[in-house]
């Protein structure tokens, strides 16, 4: 051990040494070590270059306020961390932890030039700098500015770890386990009450961990806890408390163990319901602002005192005091005690507190009253202050490794405003303290302000008996904003704090300003020569401390990054070799290539097929709504377009569906199975949209119908087999139905069996073919698709996929809603006028077409395009002109919907909406692509079996 | 997460379960025909964008699946108050006034 | 010692959903109750799950009414075991103790992304049933978390 541990004090097992390296170096610690306490029983105070300047910076903090010592944290390939704090890293061994932001190395940096060019850099200056030219920002600035000025490297593979998440339920959630949250849970302990206590260390106790007098009461009251079943989760940062109880909280569960010893996941996620909740978050003592308070060895009074008493560590050889409070005489005086030379207490108030006089006296430190520190000297460690009386010019120096700052506290009051809290000024306390009642939320402790020991003032930044413009007295270490930064963003017209934060950066860094938003918020007041009250506070916004995306994401990472909808051919599809493509939430095959095939062989193959023989197509994600009860025909007259009233049990009707604006939402074939029962088809991407829109009216328009409806998409399995040779392939498995054409027409319906089991059958075609679409209990789907396929060989079946359906259908001129449609196409826009019942009284969408708007003859409308080239097959989205020859902007009149190569027809066809169109085939327009203007001939949407001959096989 | 009141499941549930579905007690006419284009306009697109106190339907989608009715506030976004689909605007029927209980 | 949870898929079973406005003999909202020879699940104000053995013909109804065939719509979980509340906590936003989750109560619900029916058939076991296509990612999610309980 080095000689600045100290025997006999603190938490640490030191008989348990642990091994790590830092930027390299090996060094030793002791279990129960923070890296932070570990570095400085090393005697290590560098450990980090500042963001901006490049300078180096030491320890403030010992716990998660700490601005300064960021490290990257190495745990093997994609385990790499950025940006997490040396004083929340537990030792363990193989700990591997980098500095950041210096090269070569910290101690010697280049970076740190920007210091001396510092005058340069003032709030604001980036974008007041690099404003020109506008393509050098990308190229040269930005790129040069982000090597400079960042923090640690985000990790460049995929993140191998596994992270958990739960919902709990609790009656009472207490955050924070120091004195004030432990006393509550014990309070309800003996309730019988579910309580969980919280607190972001490794172990429970918050400050009480720092005061060893302390240590039986906490040992008691944990042995309470445990006994009364109280849950008490350590490691557990409570990162947002939301509206009705709810906090969000992350468990670390690996990070602290060696990484080979690292099994389970990582982090789990807390989603915590409470009924009361108790914020026992304490509070965070505040720096003060002078001339170059950033040198390592400057840091927080109470840090010192929590370095000596829980892990054993003095900070220095010969320390220092500035305080503008009580409370870091503390530390003043426990270091004496514990054998570090206390070199002088330097206190801005003219007068102190009796008692802390005399016991300054008694331990023979020397006590500066109404002086400030002027000066601080040294490179990577601080060797020395200057001192001033304040009004005074005359300024001393005392040698120390060691400066305390104790500023006051500022509780830690996140939790509450990220619920919308109240805050109001406390003048004793120098800070903003909850106001009043919150849903089931309350602060107890230091959060709530109740903060002892002692009293003091409340500065913006010391007086100092040198110019202010010629020194740099930090507010913000992390982003190293000055008191000097705020001051011009004051001088420059900023006056709400919100756009000082923004402007100067104040408070927006890792740390989101826990040391340095009441100093920001006190130079801001004193520049605006209002009180700090009346400046007000920047919104605190979830999460308190930095958290990991995987926390968040929970399980969803991987293959349950979102469920795959699958059908029950789906494993088939894929035996035989399938390509498949995301349609919604499914997965649904979109070509089978054979022996090497591109998209467009394989296409142009089953194309082929399908006309010449049979295709199989797997259906199943058709959206499927059972309708049924006495009002069923009236309920889907009154939301489709189509008469549906008339429609005979056995017949199939295609229903367009409308939005009460006129435009088109949604189609499919629906059929009636029995007076009081539809089955109603869907789009595969808009069926849980038109089931709520139907439920939308079923329940609130029309509760008086006697209809209710059933979402049946997933209970049938849906095989579409079309082609000539269809009839033939199903007729020997088919029972209990006339297959004849006299006896199941085009559009017609059929309850029977196939290979056994239940058949809902529709003769129904989506590619001009003779074809069926076969609806099986899903759970037969698979079987009676086997069968099809192996008695489809004689008949020359193949399968087929997405990519093909869309083909066939686009030589017969089929819309696909979504594709050919976009929200604002009314029937007649897309050439199925013919769908709209013209004597039906009402219809969900019918009154919108009545609009003047929607008869301009000027409409954008669906027509067919034939390329000059038969062999150029147009972008989707190309946008459609007039006259390629016009000025720029040139006029667009439509743009192309679905275009493909058709082998059926031995060239490529398109549809596209086109403003007027139907009153322009015929004519020749122009499709601008990139290389080339493409000549179009407008047609009608029908390009194959204009007949319609080819329906009946 | 909020929690919403289901004044059809009678309990308070995760606004997960739920879907919003616009401003509530705009009732579709029952005979658009007689309506003008602007009459229409209307009924289709305006509304009243409350800050405050504002009426508005959700559905209990993964749940009872029921549309109803809540009273919220958009400054807030404390639920005040949700009540079943058909029942009407509350201070109409029944002399609420917001300033205690209703349904939570 | 037993594993502290288990998670099985259940047998095939016969469903129907059931639409009325007079429940004669159903049970209210969010409850459940023996029905013929299985059970019905009250999901919403006029809506019920009957699940019957496999291959029960649809039930004969009194009075106005739907019932729609739902036997291969979904695919079952029975999740069982001291742990077992503990695991599907994971994924549900539902407080499920046994004060405000007790035996026998059934409600739609969301785990993890999927919507779910889930019944607590007993103190340590509960039924689970989701749309065939979300089943595979439902019992995923389920036995992963299962490895870290």
């Amino acid at each position: 051990m080095s000689g600045f541990r100290l025997p006999g004090r603190g938490r640490i097992d030191t008989a348990r040494p642990v091994a790590f390296r830092f930027d390299g170096t090996p060094l030793t610690g002791a279990a129960g070590d923070t890296l932070a306490s570990a570095l400085l029983a090393n005697g290590v105070h560098l450990v980090g270059r500042s963001f901006k300047y490049h300078r180096p910076r030491g320890l403030l903090g010992a716990g998660v306020e700490e601005p300064n010592a960021l490290m990257g944290v190495d745990r093997g390939a994609g385990r790499t961390t950025a940006n997490v704090r040396a004083t929340t890293i537990e030792l363990h061994d193989d700990l591997a932890v980098e500095t950041q932001n210096r090269w070569p190395s910290l101690g010697f940096d280049l970076g740190a030039a920007t210091n001396l060019l510092s005058p340069l850099f003032p709030a604001g200056f980036y974008n007041k700098t690099f404003m020109w030219p506008r393509a050098a920002w990308e190229r040269l600035y930005e790129p040069a500015i982000r090597r400079m000025a960042g923090l640690g490297k985000a990790p460049d593979t995929i993140d191998p770890d596994r992270y958990a998440a739960t919902y709990a339920f609790v009656d009472l959630l207490v955050v924070g386990a120091g004195r004030a949250g432990i006393e509550a849970a014990l309070a309800a302990s003996a309730s019988g009450e579910r309580v969980l206590l919280i607190d972001e260390q490794a172990e429970l106790g918050g400050k009480q961990l720092g005061e060893p007098a302390r240590w039986p009461w906490l040992t008691d009251a944990l042995q309470t806890l445990a006994a009364a079943g109280v849950t008490c989760l350590p490691r557990t940062t409570a990162i947002g408390l939301y509206h009705d109880g709810f906090v969000g909280a992350v468990e670390r569960l690996t990070d602290h163990l060696p990484p080979a010893r690292a099994t389970g996941p990582r982090e789990r996620l807390h989603r915590i319901r409470a009924g009361r909740i108790v914020l026992a978050t304490g509070a965070i003592e505040r720096p003060l602002v002078f001339a170059d308070n950033d040198r390592p060895g400057i840091m927080l009074a109470s840090a010192a005192r929590t370095y000596l008493h829980r892990y054993g560590v003095a900070v220095g050889r010969r320390a220092a005091l500035i305080a503008s409070h009580d409370s870091g005489y503390r530390a003043a005086f426990d270091l004496a005690e514990a054998g570090v030379a206390v070199a002088a207490i330097v206190d801005i108030r003219e007068t102190v507190d009796r008692t802390l006089l005399a016991r300054a006296k008694a331990l023979g430190i020397e006590l500066l009253t109404h002086h400030v520190v002027s000066a601080t000297h040294g490179a990577k460690r601080l060797v020395g202050i200057g001192v001033a009386a304040i009004g005074a010019k005359t300024e001393r120096r005392i040698v120390c490794d060691t400066l305390l700052m104790a500023g006051g506290w500022t509780p830690t009051v996140h939790l509450w405003s990220h619920g919308k809290g109240a805050l109001s000024w406390d003048a004793a306390l120098g800070a903003f303290v909850p106001e009043g009642a919150m849903e089931q939320v309350t602060c107890v402790g230091a959060c709530a302000g109740a903060i002892d020991p002692g009293h003091g003032v409340h500065a913006e930044a010391l007086w100092s008996p040198r110019d202010p413009t010629t020194f740099k007295a930090f507010v913000d270490l992390q982003n190293d904003v000055t008191a000097r930064d705020i001051r011009l963003a004051v001088r420059e017209g900023f006056r709400s704090i919100e756009h000082i934060k923004r402007y100067t950066t104040n408070g927006m860094a890792t740390d989101q300003g826990k040391t340095s938003n009441l100093n920001g918020l006190q130079v801001a007041a004193g520049a605006l020569g209002t009180a700090a009250p009346q400046v007000g506070l920047t919104t605190f916004r979830p999460p308190y401390t930095p958290t990991t995306f995987g926390a968040l994401a929970g399980i969803a990472k991987d293959a349950l990054f979102q469920p795959t909808r699958m059908t029950v051919i789906d494993g088939w599809a894929e035996r035989q070799g399938a390509v498949f493509e995301n349609v919604a939430q499914w997965r649904r095959a979109r070509y089978f290539p054979q022996g090497g095939e591109d998209m467009d062989a394989a296409v142009a193959r089953e194309c082929k097929a399908v006309r010449a023989a049979v295709g199989i197509f797997d259906a199943s994600t058709l959206g499927k709504i059972e309708v049924v009860g006495p009002d069923a025909a009236e309920f889907l007259n009154r939301m489709y377009t189509n008469p549906w009233k008339m429609l005979a049990p056995g017949r199939c009707r295609y229903g367009l569906l409308l939005g009460e604006d006129g435009f088109i939402r949604d189609d499919g074939v629906a059929a009636r199975l029995a007076d009081d029962r539809f089955h109603v088809t869907t789009t595969t991407g808009g069926a849980a949209r038109v089931l709520g829109m139907m439920e939308d009216y079923l329940q609130t328009e029309w509760p008086d119908l006697d209809v209710w409806l059933t979402s049946t998409t997933e209970q049938y399995a849906v095989i579409a087999l079309q082609g000539p040779r269809a009839r033939d392939l199903i007729a020997p498995f088919v029972e209990g139905i006339d297959l004849s054409p006299e006896a199941l027409p085009h559009m017609a319906y059929a309850e029977g069996r196939i290979c056994g089991v239940p058949l809902r059958l529709f003769r129904v075609s989506f590619t001009g073919e003779l074809g069926f679409e076969v609806n099986v209990p899903a759970g037969h789907g698979l079987a009676v698709w086997e069968t099809l396929w192996a008695e489809g060989q004689k008949h020359g079946i193949t399968a087929y996929g997405t990519e093909t359906m869309h083909v066939l259908r686009a030589e017969k001129g089929y819309i696909i809603v979504g594709q050919d449609t976009d929200g604002t196409l009314t029937p007649d826009d897309a050439g199925i006028g013919w769908a709209v019942g013209k004597k039906k009284p009402d219809f969900v969408g019918r009154r919108s077409l009545a609009r003047p708007d929607m008869h301009l003859p000027d409409r954008k409308q669906l027509v067919g395009l034939l390329t000059e080239d038969a062999d150029t097959v147009l972008e989707e989205g190309a946008q459609i002109v007039a006259d390629p020859d016009a000025p720029i902007p040139m006029p667009m009149i439509g743009h192309v919907t679905s275009a493909y190569h058709s082998s059926t027809l031995g060239r490529s066809i398109a549809l596209a909406v086109v403003a007027g169109g139907r009153a322009r085939v015929g004519e020749t327009l122009f499709v601008p692509m990139p290389g080339k203007t493409h000549r179009v001939t407008v047609t009608d949407t029908l390009f194959y079996d204009r007949e319609g001959t080819r329906l009946d096989g | 997460m909020l929690l919403i009141h289901c004044p059809y499941c009678d309990e308070r549930r995760p606004e997960l379960e739920f879907g919003y579905a616009g401003e509530a007690h705009i009732a579709r006419p029952p005979k658009p025909d007689d309506m003008t284009d602007a009459e229409w306009e209307t009924y289709l697109f305006v509304r009243t964008n409350a800050r405050g106190r504002h009426f508005e339907r959700w559905r209990h989608i993964h749940g009872c699946g029921r549309f109803f009715n809540a009273v919220r506030d958009t400054v807030t976004d404390r639920f005040e108050r949700t009540y079943k689909a058909g029942v009407p605007r509350p201070g109409e029927a029944d002399g609420w006034t917001g300033e205690t209980g209703g349904i939570v | 010692m037993a594993d502290p949870v288990t998670i099985a898929w259940a047998p095939p079973a016969a469903r129907y959903s059931l639409r009325t406005r007079a429940p004669q003999g159903l049970p209210p909202i969010l409850a459940s109750a023996p029905f013929a020879d299985g059970h019905a699940l009250g999901l919403g104000p006029d809506e019920w799950l009957l699940l019957l053995p496999d291959g029960t013909p649809p039930p004969v109804i009194d009075g106005l009414h739907a019932l729609t065939d739902i036997g291969h719509r979904n695919l079952a979980l029975l999740v069982e075991g001291p742990a077992a509340a503990t695991l599907i906590q994971g994924g549900v936003a539902l407080d499920l103790s046994l004060d405000t989750f007790p035996v026998s109560k059934a409600t739609r619900t969301v785990h993890d992304g999927v919507e779910i029916i889930l019944w607590r058939t007993g103190e340590t076991a509960f039924r689970i049933e989701a749309w065939r296509s979300f089943a595979g990612h439902l019992h995923a999610a389920l036995r992963l978390a299962a490895g870290d309980l």
